[in-house]
């Protein structure tokens, strides 16, 4: 989002300002002491970013080597409220250390843009005009905190026969539909009960839970395939056009040829291929979906090349590497940002859409599989499908709001 | 570079690029556990038999026995020829299946994509010349509505509304009625909702690109010229900003919105039954007849590459300043 030089906020600290009595620095003086210990010094979100890696690398080796097969956390319990003493265990599958990772490097990519205050209330402000993305970045918070902690805090929704076919609170439906009625029957109408805010589906599955669930699921599939498309489309487009000449038309070519395929049909052929599992499916939308964001940050890597600011990064004798993490990579993320805000909005569609079709993970309760679970019940019970449904929308208009918005607001310079 | 050594040498990069798509698909197949391996493994198995025989038979059956180059170039040949392989499921050649499944497919993807270009084109010129009024604001939440709502569940939700709840329209698709009297009433009714879900998803694109082009050139200066010369509002729209507009957008066209039909499409036949493509790529992914599901992926593969060519092809005939040095 902003220039790592302008992070720490003491940028002026490397030019001479000790302004002693003695001979007063001249402007240009630069100080290499004080880069010097700059350089040695870690910085805060340096060390942060350091422990919070090692931190992860030791709890996912304890993972994988300790615990193996069984649950990563197991803690016992005393519930509040007299409920019997139960086992809390957590087993954390793969897919949700990737989504750890991902929270992890998302966190620290706005850290720079955290500590700018002034920055920040620019963003804020241009951002702010939109209502309908505030709204949106509001409702996805939402979204995503139900989703991940939330989904924490509630039990996996499990077959419940008894409790088939239950409508939500505030709607009713003939007493005959549902096998037994939770709530009041009135006038031989089966009443919702908050027992069940959204209904139930076939199998007394409670709704509510289930849209818990698919939120976590899709927040997932949205974020770790998007930043393992951002991480592969920016080294690509960097490299390409800072490397020019065989190596970016054979990178460009086969991006070319890798966004003729049809996406979607490409998920498809691969999911059913390979598919099965999230993780699997993760994989490949991460691993193929990047060549439009690849395409943009070589363009934008090919303009900032010729700035001056790099010119003169470079004159005073950074190697082509730093040139590009710090002056390059920081200045195109505007754009990074953007397309990645807009491709989340469609992954989340595509595994919306491979669950529906029943290729997605079948273990997993995702919004795509209920809105196909509850198809052949439309008659009777409408909300099965319609409930997951409009999260569904509802997340991915929010995105493409949002998209918009952050476009206007860090964009101004691509209108569509 | 003249521009026929410019189409001649595009030609050649779609074949170039068909036929890294189709080495892809190869090795991707290749990769693949073969689900049908597997259970013919286990049946043989499972009735005491040799799972290992069974195997070996299995491949010999499939002409999986070869060694990898040859079954190369009998895949690429095969496919060259029209040989797409045989559908265990159905009993019938690939090539016949799709066949018989395309126009159920064309039967409402056409008139979709006809409605949401000409709607799309002016509702985006409307927006352009209209800018920021609340007849543009709503025009772009349409396009908005039409990105986001996933077309599955949209035709779900219409089909709950307008055929059981109003029963305006029958739930079931009834394909002999479709086969049989294509342009009827009947037939008509039917394909109204799968051409409306497409149309909206379609529309979006078509819509936002349209205000987007149009936008510069409504306030070009030649614009303004014509408007000092007293030129009419509606010849300035037909004549200054729709045709400089048609040029850019007829390309997009072709490339973007074949993606969102093709996708599109797939889903919303198996939302309303219809027995075309995408319901018969299902059917061979529920089976398990990997043959079909490649066949039925390679249709539209071809169909973008050929969209590709087609969409360069287009602006370099159409545009005169497109330079086409380094393509």
């Amino acid at each position: 989002m902003v220039g790592e030089d302008d992070a720490d906020g003491d940028g002026e600290a490397r030019f001479g300002t000790d302004g002693g009595e003695g001979e007063r620095a001249r402007f240009e003086d630069v100080d290499w002491d004080a880069i010097d210990a700059q350089r040695t010094r870690l910085a805060p979100t340096r060390l942060a970013a350091l422990l919070a890696g090692i931190g992860y690398a030791l709890a996912l080796a304890h993972d994988f080597l300790v615990a193996g097969d069984d649950p990563t956390v197991e803690v016992a319990l005393d519930l509040p409220g007299g409920a019997a003493a139960s086992t809390y265990a957590l087993d954390v599958t793969a897919v949700d250390w990737l989504f750890v990772a991902t929270l992890l490097v998302g966190g620290f990519a706005l850290v720079p843009l955290a500590t700018n205050r002034r920055l920040r209330a620019y963003y804020w402000r241009r951002f702010r005009r939109h209502t309908p993305a505030v709204l949106s970045a509001w409702y996805l918070l939402a979204i995503f905190l139900l989703g991940t902690v939330g989904t924490l805090l509630i039990e996996q929704p499990d077959l419940h026969l008894a409790a088939a076919y239950q409508p939500p609170v505030f709607a009713s439906v003939d007493a005959s539909i549902p096998t037994e009625c939770v709530g009041p029957v009135v006038d031989g109408r089966c009443q919702g009960t908050w027992a069940y805010p959204l209904g139930t589906t076939a199998e007394g599955k409670g709704l509510l839970a289930l849209a818990m669930f698919g939120m976590r699921v899709s927040m997932q599939v949205g974020l770790i395939a998007t930043l393992l498309s951002v991480a592969i489309a920016t080294l690509v487009g960097t490299t390409a056009a800072y490397a020019g000449g065989w190596v970016d038309e054979v990178l460009m070519r086969y991006v070319d040829i890798q966004q003729t395929f049809p996406t979607f049909f490409l998920f498809l052929f691969l999911a059913y291929l390979y598919g099965g599992s999230l993780f699997v499916l993760i994989v490949i939308f991460g691993v193929t979906g990047w060549g439009g964001i690849a395409r943009i940050v070589r363009s934008e890597a090919l303009q900032r090349r010729e700035e001056l600011f790099v010119e003169a990064a470079r004159a005073s004798g950074a190697s082509t590497l730093s040139v590009v993490r710090r002056h390059v990579v920081p200045n195109v993320s505007n754009s990074i940002v953007t397309a990645a805000t807009l491709h989340i909005p469609f992954l989340i569609l595509s595994e919306a859409a491979l669950s529906f079709i029943g290729l997605g993970d079948v273990t997993l309760p995702s919004w795509g599989q209920t809105i196909a679970a509850g198809r052949g019940d439309l008659a009777t019970a409408w909300w099965i499908s319609t409930v997951p449904g409009l999260f569904l929308f509802a997340t991915i208009l929010a995105f493409n709001f949002l998209g918009d918005a952050l476009r206007d607001a860090l964009d101004p310079r691509q209108e569509v | 570079m003249g521009l026929k050594r410019y189409i001649v040498r595009r030609i050649a990069w779609a074949g170039v690029v068909a036929a890294v798509m189709l080495t892809v698909t190869f090795v991707l197949l290749d990769l693949a556990p073969d689900a049908q391996l597997a259970r013919v493994q286990f049946q043989a198995a499972a009735s005491g038999g040799n799972a290992e025989a069974a195997a070996e038979a299995y491949a010999q059956r499939r002409g999986l026995d070869g060694p990898l180059w040859e079954r190369y170039l009998d895949y690429l040949g095969n496919l060259a020829t029209g040989d797409w392989g045989w559908s265990d499921t159905r009993s019938q050649p690939v090539s016949e299946a799709i066949l018989t499944a395309l126009p159920y497919s064309l039967m409402y993807t056409v008139p979709a994509v006809l409605a949401s270009t000409l709607l799309g084109i002016a509702i985006g010129l409307y927006s352009a010349f209209n800018q920021y009024t609340k007849t543009d604001y709503a025009a772009t939440f349409v396009a908005f509505f039409g990105i986001s709502i996933p077309n599955f569940w949209f035709g779900i939700v219409l089909l709950l509304v307008f055929a059981v709840h109003l029963g305006w329209v029958p739930v079931l698709f009834d394909a002999e009625l479709a086969r049989t009297h294509p342009f009827s009433l009947a037939n008509a009714r039917q394909l109204a909702l799968p051409v409306f879900v497409l149309g909206t998803s379609a529309i979006a694109g078509t819509m936002r690109y349209t205000r987007a082009e149009a936008l510069e050139y409504v306030r070009a200066t030649f614009v303004k010229t014509a408007r000092a010369k007293g030129v009419s509002e509606r010849r300035i729209l037909t004549r200054h900003v729709l045709r400089p507009t048609l040029v850019p957008l007829s390309t997009i066209l072709v490339g973007d919105l074949l993606g969102v039909i093709l996708s599109a499409s797939y889903l919303v036949e198996i939302v309303f039954g219809i027995p075309g493509l995408g319901r018969l790529s299902l059917d061979a992914i529920q089976r398990q007849d990997t043959a079909l599901v490649l066949g039925t992926t390679l249709v539209p593969v071809f169909v973008a590459v050929i969209g590709n060519l087609l969409q360069d092809v287009g602006y370099a005939l159409l545009d005169p300043r497109i330079d086409y040095g380094d393509r």
